[in-house]
């Protein structure tokens, strides 16, 4: 049986990085290495979804000291650039998270990642469900294909741990502060249904800017929104205790 | 007159739609003649963007331009999940 060792994640997301932000966080990340084994980051790296801005966040990441995982947000999305974005940012050496997995030696230890954009629909008993116009279960069925695709990643994984990595939120704990009216647009329970039922010790996403940094998933599995807006600080840290 | 409710949602949605500005979490209040803008961003440049943007989408209105900035700083306190 191998004795697993404390693994530290630095996290944030929503960093909302436009053209006149060069630089600007790259200062904030300075000395991550001594406080962090992996880096997070949970989506929204652009404000508008420019390959411009891609390529100011690309220069912003490139070659940490520490690994670095990402996924993209809904505003990297919003100018149709997602996969041009995404290859920028694998050009500067950051792991690029499209509804799979990355498995990262970190120590003793093999870290498993998990993760993409995620998507809505609502929370367990509020919530959109696959019937009527074609518009809605496309809307439904774009966040299933996304829980399945997790929950098939997850188990296929030969890692010592499991680490979720999303921009959209799997619980609605994590949106306390955001207006109930529009719970359905910022997250599924789908998510967490997946990963509670493949298993990980941490989920973090980002998106819900007035939510609240802390929830937990109906299996009990730890939830962090990392939100700059919501943290307050350059990044979060949260340590995995061995066993 | 239109309703204030739809003179705020229309200044929302053009904070979130215009390519200046694309920011989905501000408030907008108006009141009377007065609009306010509540919410958190993280630059001096970006709060003035929306107030422009607001200004444009409802030129006929007092505009107070609460946002606030946020430094995002030093990254601050670990939390140790057992």
């Amino acid at each position: 049986m191998s004795i697993l060792t404390d693994l530290r994640i630095a996290a944030a997301g929503d960093l909302h990085l436009g053209e006149d932000a060069r630089g600007s966080y790259r200062e904030r990340l300075k000395g991550i290495e001594e406080r962090a084994d992996v880096l997070m980051l949970a989506g929204d790296l652009t404000r508008h979804g420019t390959l411009e801005e891609g390529r100011v966040v690309a220069d912003e990441l490139r070659d940490l000291p520490v690994p670095a995982v990402t996924v993209l947000g809904n505003h990297d999305y919003h100018s149709d650039l997602q996969h041009e974005i995404a290859a920028v940012l694998r050009d500067a050496g950051v792991i690029v998270l499209d509804d799979d997995g990355v498995v990262i030696q970190c120590g003793d230890s093999k870290l498993g990642v998990v993760g993409g954009k995620g998507f809505g629909g609502g929370f367990a008993g509020k919530c959109a469900s696959e019937f009527g116009e074609r518009e809605i279960k496309d809307f439904v069925g774009h966040t299933r294909q996304i829980a399945d695709a997790w929950r098939v990643a997850l188990k296929e994984m030969q890692v010592d741990r499991r680490v979720v990595l999303s921009h959209y939120s799997p619980v609605k704990e994590t949106l306390e502060g955001e207006p109930l009216e529009i719970y359905p647009f910022l997250g599924s329970y789908l998510l967490a249904e997946a990963v509670d039922t493949a298993g990980a010790e941490l989920i973090l996403h980002g998106h819900a800017h007035k939510g609240s940094e802390k929830g937990l998933t109906p299996g009990g599995i730890r939830v962090r929104n990392v939100a700059l807006p919501v943290l307050g600080r350059a990044y979060a840290v949260y340590c995995l205790n061995g066993g | 007159m239109e309703a204030p409710q739809y003179v705020a949602a229309r200044v929302q949605q053009a904070l979130a739609e215009d390519t200046r500005t694309h920011e989905l979490g501000i408030h907008v209040d108006v009141r009377g003649d007065q609009m306010f803008l509540r919410g958190k961003v993280s630059g001096a440049e970006q709060r003035e963007r929306l107030g422009a943007v607001a200004h444009e989408a409802a030129p006929g209105l007092r505009m107070h331009n609460e946002i606030k900035i946020v430094d995002y700083g030093e990254p601050g306190e670990d939390e140790h999940l057992d």
